[in-house]
């Protein structure tokens, strides 16, 4: 490569760079202002910002999740709000890298380490907009005993034969307490379920009431 | 009337003890030829949800009881303490339940008035139609589209009756409206614009709690996902979410829209698109817009539906009646905030509230027919269209295919709503087109095994 193409180059990758750096800069102004706004003392500020966190998108996921467990119940509310509006915005029509950036910070939010109420939410959210990648990371909760039951009904809404797959492998390693449940989303699916019979119209709950 | 499957004396007094020891009642459909019950039988009625509207049609069917027209066999709710009022309520040789499927299980049931929050609706309806019982249903139909589907499905395959709670359509006033309209008074009718005043909002919230030691609210929540009881669910207010109530526009839309789709002749017909803005709530729990606007495109023909809540002050104001006007069946406006104007390229109508409350304005209740002059179905009540759908089989006047028709266009107004963009529709296939999000929103898996 001559000396003016490597000029080039590296004025472009500077270039780019800066770009870069302006554009990341840009971000995390906008999430900045986006959390000061979910914190704040007043709901309509706070109904402004998570109302405009849709255009946030990814950057503002992992941000949102942490104050969704503020001990200000209504600044709690505000951040599960704000990280709902990023999901209907990024699950729109032709904006599959948005979507798949945001997908990708959600499963990042399965573990552990996140509170089982944050993970609920999230499970749900990828029920909306969750793709093939997601289903692995959502099959793992199907074992975990506070989260398969939403774990379940998001592999259940997820258009892909991954999910039914994830739905069978979890059926055979279920616990007798939750076979009755993975065969329902795997009949919902149109998998027919041999030896666990739906139970839905079987009642179980007796009152104290007496009759007159 | 030849009854084949006519009890012998023997088979009666044993079913009769039956009855006092159990205390289960002559199936109806026993005295009757088969799969239908006699015209002079009573129907045996049982109520699965007995509180708040609940409560209101377990007293409107007593009335039906005390004619002669039906029995009460059971009632039931996932409350005790309302449930204990409604055996009060309901009087001796009435069975509670906790669990409405021990009710479906009964065979000398012959229908159900089911008055459950919305997210129930679904789910009992087509498990009721499974187990061949008639079904009486609260407005509004269904929460997701996919519900609604199945719910046609249940009715149709399992041959019942089913009348869905727009009782709008049964009123004095409404056929008057329907009459007036359908005689061209207004000319060619283009466009409908729906009012309604805001949904409320929570403006005193409260933190997640244990649920009050009567209500079950594993039972209570049902199909929905899990998530801590909160004081603001319940009862009642399910209506403001989302989820369970959807708001004023399933609330009263599926009145008001309900009268619209009726008198346009629309039923059966849905839109090509739905595009909504709203207002949300700044804070507290309720998530149902507070001020919205929906506009439906319909082509083929081609009009336009619009559901809008509003200000108060910018509401309508109520036509004022004269009291030489007011009879038994012509009565004041006591809920002018809600109802529709009818756009006509010979002039406009408009009527106030839509449900068990309907009021035309003055010009369609003056006008009188000129011979030759196209009449149309007058509901005899709204109740006494769904026994005769009972006992002929005849279509109801808000029968299911109607009522998720009216459901589908509220839920897809929230759809859109919630996603902040325009959606497509596609009546012919029943679904939205080219959204794979919204798609999947027709949609919502339930918990178990509280199911379709």
């Amino acid at each position: 490569m001559s000396m003016n193409n490597i000029k080039k180059v590296s004025l472009a990758a500077a270039a780019a760079g800066v770009m870069s750096g302006v554009a990341g800069a840009a971000r995390k102004k906008a999430v900045d202002e986006l959390m000061a706004g979910i914190r704040d003392d007043s709901d309509k500020v706070r109904a402004e910002a998570w109302l405009g966190a849709g255009e946030v998108g990814a950057a503002a996921v992992k941000p949102l999740a942490k104050v969704m467990s503020n001990k200000d119940i209504e600044v709690a509310r505000a951040a599960k709000r704000g990280l709902w509006k990023i999901v209907r915005h990024a699950g729109r029509p032709g904006a599959g890298n948005e979507k798949r950036a945001v997908v990708g910070k959600l499963v990042e939010l399965l573990g552990d380490e996140q509170p089982v109420p944050v993970r609920r939410e999230v499970l749900w959210m990828l029920s909306e907009i969750g793709n093939r990648r997601s289903i692995k990371l959502i099959a793992a909760l199907l074992s975990n005993r506070d989260l398969r039951e939403d774990a379940r009904m998001a592999l259940q809404r997820i258009p892909s034969k991954g999910a039914i797959a994830a739905l069978r492998a979890g059926l055979k390693a279920a616990p007798e307490d939750f076979k009755l449940n993975i065969a329902q989303s795997l009949r919902q699916r149109g998998v027919k379920v041999r030896g666990l019979p739906c139970v839905k119209l079987v009642p179980t709950k007796k009152t104290n009431v007496k009759p007159l | 009337m030849k009854r084949t499957n006519q009890l012998n004396r023997r088979e009666f007094l044993a079913a009769a003890g039956a009855a006092v020891s159990m205390p289960y009642l002559i199936p109806s459909g026993v005295l009757a030829a088969p799969g239908r019950i006699g015209a002079n039988e009573r129907i045996t009625m049982a109520h699965i949800g007995v509180g708040g509207r609940g409560g209101g049609l377990l007293r409107e069917i007593k009335r039906f009881r005390e004619a002669g027209v039906v029995n009460i066999a059971a009632v039931c709710d996932v409350d005790e303490n309302r449930l204990a009022r409604a055996v009060k309520e309901a009087g001796a040789g009435v069975e509670p339940y906790h669990d409405y499927r021990y009710i479906l299980q009964r065979k000398d049931i012959d229908a159900v008035v089911i008055g459950t929050p919305d997210h129930w609706h679904g789910v009992q309806m087509v498990h009721s139609a499974e187990c061949g019982k008639h079904i009486y249903l609260e407005k509004p139909a269904c929460c997701t589209i996919e519900e609604g589907k199945a719910m046609v499905a249940a009715a149709k395959k399992n041959r019942v009756s089913v009348q869905v709670g727009s009782q709008g359509r049964s009123q004095p006033e409404a056929y008057l409206a329907h009459r007036y309209l359908v005689n061209g008074n207004i000319g060619h009718i283009s466009r409908v614009d729906c009012f309604h005043y805001p949904s409320p909002e929570d403006n005193n919230p409260v933190p997640d709690s244990d649920p009050p030691p009567e209500l079950d609210w594993d039972m209570w929540l049902g199909p929905l996902r899990w998530r801590p009881y909160n004081r603001r669910y319940c009862p009642g207010s399910f209506r403001w979410f989302l989820e369970s109530g959807g708001g004023q526009i399933r609330d009263r839309g599926a009145h008001v829209m309900s009268c619209a789709m009726w008198w346009m002749g629309a039923d059966g017909t849905g839109p090509v698109s739905v595009e909504a803005t709203g207002t949300a709530p700044t804070k507290g729990l309720y998530d149902s817009a507070v001020l919205m606007d929906v506009t439906y495109t319909f082509k083929n023909p081609d009009w336009v539906l619009t559901w809008r809540q509003m200000p108060k002050d910018q509401l309508p104001p109520a036509e004022q009646r004269r009291p030489d006007e007011l009879n038994r069946k012509i009565r004041k406006i006591s809920r002018p905030g809600y109802g529709a104007i009818y756009l006509g390229d010979k002039g406009e109508f408009i009527h106030w509230g839509g449900d068990g409350g309907t009021w035309a304005e003055r010009k369609a209740r003056q006008w009188e027919p000129p011979a030759g002059a196209k009449d149309v179905y007058e509901s005899p009540g709204h109740m006494e269209d769904w026994f005769n759908g009972i006992k002929t089989g005849k279509k109801t006047i808000m029968n299911i295919e109607a009522a998720v028709g009216v459901a589908n266009l509220c839920i897809l107004g929230n759809l859109s709503y919630i996603l902040g963009r325009k959606l497509e529709w596609n009546q012919a296939r029943q679904e939205i087109v080219g959204d794979e999000q919204a798609r999947r929103m027709m949609y919502r898996p339930q918990r178990h095994p509280y199911h379709l």
